[in-house]
């Protein structure tokens, strides 16, 4: 016999403070009360003498004898007072399932999840009925499928749904998650049970801190196994039109393998590899090859013997789609089109064309018009460049015309003046500008403005001066200058990319510089934004799901395809814990509720008191009472 | 009209439909609702009679002496403004219980003042402790009431009851012999049987309103209790249970029905009515269908 809810030492103080309550008001309720009456008349004709003469004495023992059990055992019922040992009284299990990739792999004909749900059926079958058995799924998250449950049926059904997803195994993090979840809702603490591959990270196996009430049934795993440890792709510095392709493969597995490997770019092969891999080995490989075209490039282990042998193949091939190269389309109105083409040919990325003044068209819409010397009647629809226009069509207007102009000062804190330093150059003759609010200045005399930026749609950017023509004509800051506005304009054509194939979780991600986090977007392949945070340099975010995250930091795009899963180099095996099934438990519950009863008692107990010793009779007959004489009569 | 404070207009409106109604025929001025035993100058043929000497001789029946060479004298029936005064307890035996009886004597008093001024009876209001108090006299019709109330409402109660003091002083003050109404909680130690006996023997049509507190017929209390009375103040100490209270409503009751006997002995009423019951369900019930009010 023993308490469920509470200990003997509080059962005791809160027996005592309830008693002396019950006791105080019992003697209250029975000490003498004075009352003012219209006459003592019918008092006097049924006077008593008085029978207390002490107001501590007790004047129905057998009442307050009534109430006190009755209390009792109600508290008794709230302290949920069990027949039995308490040494077997119901407990409450947390069931952890490894629901990590790796237990999609088969050993035979059957899948690890599937021995693993076995394991669990079992498992739970040999539990007392009285336990109560709480499921919780483990990989990167540990989710609770199941909360502590008694009933067989939803424990079963809860294990049966358990499939394997597409994050790796985070085991401690699950354990913490099932000791905080015994802390808080359990009423008696079983064991937490971890039913599974265990195959995790080594640096988190060494790590691993199981608690005292752990018990571990292995799942075992096919002990041979070559996957793709990553692939990522970008384009080469030196080349806009090449891509930088890297590759590692590792064999998990406890013997040397072969394993050939093959890069497809839209179902062509660009490249071959043989890995001679030892155990527990990690190879990597990279190579680059060209291509503008977009297309899905796969990268495979391609052995067909391998894969015979092989029981995990989600880790033997992996996906990226890359994009097309991106082509600014420039076209330059100019009557002198040779001063123009060496600084325009210069520029990777952009597709320069030129054309005599008379072909201006206003409306083109696509790309970037230049204009030089000279203004024409309607304005471009597009982003335009106007070198040098006449000072009295110019879209930006001209302050004056200054002669002997020094040039010597840029915005290096914009983007259309960045990485541009060069030393004073000597205009022979400049518009000085006039910047409207909202413009930027990207260059200035002591004059004034001489290059101003106007942001919108379209954008503009208006130079007072020719720069062929000028002091800047042997500059390269000129070629930048070009480059920086057609960035300005065209991002997406300069857009750099980044993609890599990788498992899902916490994904790290190394930013160019100290980025705003409100220039930065992480966004799903189906648009959503996904929470992020940023440490300096570093990008954070993180997804359960598999699939591909797509991150912008300004003119970078970086591609992540979560589809690669990532097992575990190494198969956690704990000592000092209590391994595999337990024996089966006998039929039955092994300690008996009975606060039912004792409820029931209590609330009997003081109804019985009510009746026989509470105003009940006086209430009933006060509410009928009445005269029986009572009306009017008639003389007559 | 305003709406009284001490009873709506809702009850008011339905107050007007009743009458305050006697038994006795009493002597008086031309002008009521109730119709006299006694011959007089009224419109309603009687009976015929022997002329005497002294008689009026316009109530000669002419037609019959040409006939019979007789004299008889026409007799007409008399519908006589008989005054109606209500006794109203102001004791301090009448502020015990948890519903004050002496709110309930007042609104009851008012209702039964507010029935007679729209019958164009006229009510006097006597105010009771142990002496009689100041009267309010009011007739002439409804717009008569709110002063009524205003009167009601001034009333405190205090002191103690002495029956036999107030029917001396009211035999002496009221000679004229009318309805009267009592209404009060009828607890006096030295008793009212008597008095009322004397009221009535005098004239008067005694109407009895016996008004109690739940607690007054029978207390909840149980145990050792202090008791002191509202009136004389006096202490008693006694141990109180169901047997005890079982004597207690057996006296109650005996003492409420030597009420009523002296009530319907003498020709008049009795009512008792505890104050759980509405106004509105003491006047349209019990004494509605006692014929006191139609």
């Amino acid at each position: 016999m023993f308490f469920l809810n509470l200990s003997l030492p509080e059962f005791l103080t809160i027996l005592g403070s309830l008693s002396g309550v019950v006791v105080a008001l019992y003697l209250l309720d029975r000490m003498r009360k004075h009352h003012t009456v219209p006459t003592l008349r019918f008092f006097a004709a049924t006077e008593k003498p008085p029978v207390l003469k002490h107001r501590h004495k007790l004047q129905q023992p057998w009442s307050l004898l009534l109430q006190l059990i009755s209390l009792l055992l109600l508290l008794l019922a709230i302290a949920q007072l069990r027949l039995g040992s308490p040494a077997r009284s119901s407990r409450d299990h947390v069931l952890i399932l490894d629901v990590s990739p790796w237990m999609a792999a088969r050993l035979g004909p059957n899948r690890l999840i599937d021995q693993a749900r076995l394991a669990a059926r079992n498992y739970v079958n040999a539990l007392p009925l009285a336990d109560r058995v709480m499921v919780v799924r483990a990989g990167v998250l540990a989710t609770p499928a199941l909360l502590f449950e008694s009933d067989r049926n939803k424990i079963q059904l809860a294990i049966s749904q358990t499939q394997p997803g597409a994050a790796s195994l985070n085991l401690q993090g699950a354990l913490d998650f099932a000791q905080r979840a015994q802390r808080v809702q359990a009423q008696r603490p079983g064991e937490i049970v971890f039913i599974g591959a265990a195959r995790i990270p080594s640096e988190e196996a060494a790590r691993l801190d199981p608690p005292p009430n752990f018990r571990f049934i292995p799942i075992a795993g096919p002990s041979e196994h070559v996957g793709l440890r990553k692939m990522s792709v970008h384009r080469a510095m030196d080349d806009p039109d090449a891509w930088e392709v890297f590759f590692a493969v590792k064999n998990y597995g406890t013997a040397p393998r072969s394993i050939p490997a093959v890069v497809n770019f839209g179902g062509a092969p660009v490249a071959t590899r043989r890995f001679e891999l030892g155990p527990g080995v990690e190879e990597s490989f990279s190579f680059r090859f060209r291509t503008r075209a977009r297309g899905w490039l796969e990268a495979r282990l391609a052995s067909p013997d391998a894969f015979q042998r092989d029981a995990f193949r989600p880790d033997s091939r992996a996906i990226l789609e890359l994009p097309p190269r991106g082509v600014a389309p420039v076209t330059i109105y100019s009557a002198e089109p040779d001063l123009l083409r060496p600084v325009f040919t210069a520029i990777p990325g952009i597709q320069a064309s030129f054309l005599p003044i008379f072909k201006y068209d206003p409306k083109a819409r696509t790309g970037v018009v230049v204009l030089d010397h000279f203004a024409p009647s309607s304005l471009p629809a597009t982003d335009s460049i106007w070198l040098d226009p006449p000072a009295d069509k110019s879209p930006i207007p001209v302050r004056s015309v200054e002669a002997n102009v020094k040039l010597n000062q840029w915005a290096a804190d914009h983007a259309l003046g960045a990485g541009l330093r060069a030393r004073d150059i000597e205009l022979s003759s400049a518009e000085i500008l006039r910047a409207a609010p909202g413009d930027i200045t990207v260059a200035r005399s002591d004059a004034g403005p001489l290059i101003v930026a106007r942001p919108g749609m379209p954008k503009m950017v208006v130079l007072g001066f020719h720069p062929i023509r000028s002091g800047m004509k042997y500059q390269l800051t000129t070629p930048l200058l070009f480059a920086n506005i057609i960035r300005w304009m065209q991002p997406d054509a300069f857009r750099s990319w980044e993609l890599t194939a990788g498992g899902a979780g916490t994904v790290d991600v190394e930013l160019e510089s100290e980025t705003a986090p409100n220039t930065v977007r992480v966004q799903t392949e189906d648009g959503k934004s996904l929470p992020f945070t940023i440490e300096g340099k570093t990008l954070r975010f993180f997804t359960a799901d598999p699939g591909i995250v797509r991150v912008l930091a300004g003119d970078r795009e970086l591609v992540y395809s979560l589809t690669l899963p990532q097992p575990g180099d190494t198969v956690w095996r704990p000592s000092n814990v209590k391994v595999g099934l337990p024996g089966r438990a006998p039929l039955g519950p092994a300690s008996r509720d009975i606060w039912q009863w004792l409820a029931l008692a209590g609330a009997a107990g003081l109804f019985a008191d009510w009746i026989l010793y509470g105003r009940i009779d006086r209430r009933i007959r006060a509410a009928s009472g009445a005269l029986p004489n009572e009306g009017w009569r008639k003389a007559s | 009209m305003k709406p009284s404070p001490l009873i709506d207009s809702a009850l008011l409106e339905k107050l007007e439909r009743l009458a305050i109604r006697w038994q006795k025929s009493f002597p008086g001025l031309v002008g009521g609702h109730n119709i006299s035993h006694f011959a007089g100058p009224g419109q309603e043929f009687l009976d015929h009679r022997q002329f005497h000497h002294g008689d009026d001789l316009r109530a000669v029946n002419w037609r019959a002496y040409l006939r019979l060479e007789k004299l008889f004298l026409k007799m007409f029936q008399v519908e006589p403004r008989i005054p109606v005064r209500i006794l109203l307890d102001c004791s301090n035996s009448m502020t015990t219980g948890g519903v004050s009886k002496f709110d309930y004597a007042r609104k009851l008093a008012a209702a039964l003042c507010y029935v007679g001024l729209v019958r164009l009876d006229t009510i006097c209001i006597q105010p009771f402790g142990e002496r009689l108090g100041d009267s309010f006299l009011c007739g002439g019709g409804r717009h008569r009431f709110i002063p009524a109330v205003n009167f009601l409402q001034d009333l405190k109660p205090s002191g103690r009851t002495s029956y036999f003091q107030i029917a001396r002083e009211f035999i002496s003050t009221y000679p004229q012999r009318g309805l009267l109404i009592i209404i009060s909680d009828f607890l006096d130690d030295a008793g009212c049987e008597r008095p009322l006996q004397y009221l009535s023997d005098f004239g008067h049509e005694l109407d009895l309103v016996q008004v109690w507190a739940t607690e007054d017929r029978e207390p909840a209390w149980e145990g050792q209790l202090d008791l002191t009375d509202a009136e004389t103040g006096a202490k008693l100490e006694i141990g109180f249970d169901d047997a005890a209270r079982r004597n207690y409503v057996e006296a109650f009751d005996t003492y409420a029905r030597d009420i009523q006997r002296v009530g319907l002995r003498n020709g008049g009423r009795y009512v008792g009515i505890s104050t759980a019951t509405t106004i509105e369900e003491a006047v349209f019930g019990p004494m509605a269908r006692s014929g006191g009010l139609e």
